[in-house]
């Protein structure tokens, strides 16, 4: 069956290289299944952009991942009223001054702070013996206020004009805040 | 690696179809179909599932066009494809249970045998083919039938160069025993 005196494996490798001859039609299989491929080879750059934004799709998340997104939104949700609270450059800080050489106490109460005399304590300046106060930040507007001394005695501020509307019937004084 | 281009050159061809010219891949696709083809039939030893993984390793080739680096060497690339697909293909057939499968066709296109004892030798080389290892039939064919350096090889199959020799040696050890007995009987 072979050849004598050569080797039996090259003369194998002999008859496998000659040509096969594969059926031609297999080029318009090739070229059929490559017509029907969806993505066209090059599309722009701004209509594959337009299209990976439009396209429909679906997301797989998984639990941890549902949880991950969940602590980001609630991170979100706790940071945006922090965000908002901040000051605007339109609010100013007021200092108010009160000149009470008997007191022992002085609040600040008015619209700012609901007339709650807890809420904006004032201080006694170091070096003053007598004069107290407060540092309010406020956005533009028309303000009441007054002070309560001692915890009981309510004063108007003698140095700002009088509030003619007071709803306590005691007497306040009013303050302007001018925007920017 | 023993392919030669002929007319427009592969780098042009593909640069074409790059451009969007698919049908400039038609031309590519009638180049490689016969050398490429042999290839796979004799690895997989039976003519349909070469023309499958034929099909798919040009369809592959073309959805993978952009990371063809050197589409001077496009047919080398693509012969890379093809080793893949034939791995998957044989694979397959062999969960199918088929082992060898007689392909007269394979043949199509040879010259013609020139007398029955011919017809034999065709038969015998390819049981012989079919007897050995799916790993030890790739480095031979790639080696001694498609006519590759070792580096090329190791390219195309991502296995090391000495790897690669010691399945070539063993192959034609395996293939001179085989035919040893086929003499004898």
């Amino acid at each position: 069956m072979f050849e004598g005196g050569r080797d039996v494996v090259d003369q194998i490798v002999a008859r496998l290289r000659r040509p096969v001859r594969i059926d031609p039609s297999l080029d318009a299989r090739v070229m059929e299944r490559i017509a029907a491929l969806a993505t066209p080879r090059r599309a722009s750059s701004l209509a594959a952009a337009w299209r990976w934004l439009t396209e429909p799709r679906h997301v797989a998340l998984s639990p941890l991942g549902g949880l991950a997104v969940a602590a980001g939104l609630v991170a979100l949700a706790l940071l945006f009223p922090t965000l908002a609270r901040r000051p605007s450059p339109t609010i100013r800080d007021l200092q108010f001054v009160l000149v009470a050489p008997q007191a022992t106490t002085v609040s600040l109460i008015g619209d700012f702070n609901d007339w709650d005399a807890a809420r904006t304590p004032m201080r006694l300046a170091r070096g003053s013996g007598a004069e107290w106060t407060a540092v309010v930040p406020l956005s533009p507007g028309r303000y009441r206020y007054a002070f309560l001394v001692n915890g009981s005695l309510w004063l108007a501020d003698p140095a700002a004009p009088a509030a003619l509307d007071n709803d306590y019937g005691d007497g306040s004084s009013v303050v302007t805040v001018a925007g920017s | 690696m023993g392919i030669d281009n002929v007319g427009t050159s592969d780098a042009e061809l593909v640069r074409r179809v790059r451009s969007g010219d698919t049908g400039a891949y038609a031309a590519l696709v009638a180049r490689y179909r016969d050398r490429l083809g042999r290839y796979a039939v004799h690895m997989l030893g039976n003519r349909e599932d070469a023309e499958e993984a034929l099909q798919d390793a040009f369809v592959r080739g073309y959805r993978s066009l952009a990371r063809c680096d050197d589409p001077e060497r496009f047919g080398a690339w693509l012969y890379g494809i093809l080793v893949n697909r034939c791995r998957t293909t044989g694979a397959r057939a062999a969960r199918r249970g088929r082992l060898f499968v007689r392909d007269e066709a394979a043949l199509n296109g040879a010259p013609l045998p020139s007398s029955v004892e011919q017809t034999e030798l065709d038969d015998v080389v390819r049981r012989a083919l079919a007897r050995l290892a799916p790993e030890y039939r790739e480095a031979f064919l790639l080696k001694y039938v498609e006519d590759l350096e070792y580096e090329e090889m190791a390219r195309l199959t991502g296995l090391g160069v000495s790897a690669l020799k010691m399945r070539v040696k063993r192959a034609r050890e395996q293939l001179q025993t085989i035919l040893r007995e086929v003499e004898r009987v």
